[in-house]
């Protein structure tokens, strides 16, 4: 499968060193979604919520601190920077450091919160963030150790055999585990009850494309239909 | 049990730590059955460990030859057109690195061997870009600790 069925007309790289980011234009549009995106969220304010009290007529106010909405803002505007470059990559370990920035920056943006249920399921997406790693790097790692390559560009001509079939089985249950999809969506799901909306939905936002590009990158290293 | 009580225990976050080891064990132990397939002509190839040690190098595992800025050494890119310098560099060593290899056979193995010891290129140079993210992901680690710490341990009695 070639980079230009996937990804539609490919518009040139960026070298460097052994890191070629490319472009192509299904990646350019992601890469250009996310900064947009990151530069909605890192003008935009907090909302605040209003919860009814039970049993009394008072209601009280959940506002973002200062100190708050700044670091959760920093962490934000991180968050969606590499969310962006992990869209371009064009190498898996970058990926999978990518990944791996978005998921602890993640953390970091609820860990601000002072709601005792979000941290409690923010520790225990913590819990998943760090056996992920494993998975996500000894995929790569082994991808590395089958076909002596992780550039994206090389792999793409690399016919697959069944460890690289293994190995990327192992890489998207770590970028899974990063990102929270399917089964594992409790504990990400349980972070949103919380005040701080823009900040949330760069979370959202970055595994959403971030689980665009895996299915990508998996496609480019097993060539499902034939090189 | 019933399908739709093994659904609503995934909805506990608690249990989900438990699912995710529960199901990478799993496909951990179906690689055991996976035939191995290595490519020993590797991107980033080195001799055998145990060669350089059994010959007494100093500079052992992490030895890989040529003389700074004339000679390169044993560093294979899988770019050579956009890392032009390859390997020129990789041979040098400070003098306090230079003095420390000449009283012990340990140096290659000690952790102060990459400050002004032997340079890394793949992480310094044809790499460099994973490196820098390597350490923006630890400081956002730290920013994030440190963070906590001063608002939630340090200054928890101004609430």
């Amino acid at each position: 499968m070639d980079l230009s069925t996937l990804g539609g007309q490919f518009l040139g790289t960026i070298p460097l060193g052994d890191i070629v980011l490319y472009l192509t234009t299904f990646n350019l549009f992601m890469f250009g979604a996310a900064l947009v995106f990151t530069a909605i969220i890192a003008m935009s304010r907090t909302e605040s919520q209003v919860e009814a009290e039970f049993g009394t007529l008072n209601e009280r106010e959940k506002k973002v601190s200062k100190d708050e909405f700044k670091i959760r803002r920093f962490l934000s505007i991180v968050c969606g920077l590499a969310t962006a470059g992990a869209m371009i990559t064009g190498d898996l370990f970058n990926f999978t450091l990518f990944v791996c920035l978005i998921g602890i920056v993640n953390i970091g943006i609820v860990a601000a919160v002072k709601e005792v249920d979000v941290l409690d399921s923010a520790f225990q997406y913590g819990i998943i963030a760090m056996i992920a790693t494993l998975p996500l790097f000894g995929g790569a790692a082994s991808i590395l150790a089958t076909t002596g390559t992780i550039s994206l560009l090389e792999l793409v001509n690399i016919p697959t055999s069944a460890f690289m079939l293994f190995s990327s089985i192992l890489l998207f249950i770590g970028v899974a585990g990063e990102s929270g999809v399917a089964p594992f969506f409790a504990t990400k799901a349980e972070m949103f009850r919380t005040a701080g909306s823009p900040f949330l939905v760069i979370i959202h936002l970055s595994s959403l494309l971030v689980i665009v590009r895996i299915i990508e990158i998996l496609l480019i290293i097993n060539k499902p239909f034939g090189i | 049990m019933k399908l739709g009580r093994i659904w609503n225990s995934l909805a506990t976050p608690k249990n989900i730590p438990k699912l995710f080891s529960i199901i990478l064990g799993l496909v951990l132990l179906t690689g055991f059955i996976v035939p191995l397939t290595y490519n020993d002509h590797q991107l980033y190839p080195r001799p055998t460990p145990q060669l350089q040690i059994s010959e007494k190098d100093p500079l052992a595992p992490y030895n890989r030859g040529g003389i700074p800025l004339e000679e390169p050494g044993i560093v294979k890119a899988q770019y050579p057109q956009f890392a032009l310098s390859e390997g020129m560099v990789t041979g040098y060593l400070s003098p306090i690195a230079i003095g420390v290899s000449n009283t012990t056979l340990y140096f290659g193995t000690s952790i102060y061997s990459s400050p002004g010891g032997l340079i890394d290129e793949i992480l310094y140079y044809s790499r460099g870009f994973d490196t820098i993210l390597e350490s923006s992901i630890l400081m956002m680690a730290f920013v994030i600790a440190s963070w906590v710490a001063l608002h939630f341990t340090m200054r928890r009695k101004e609430e």
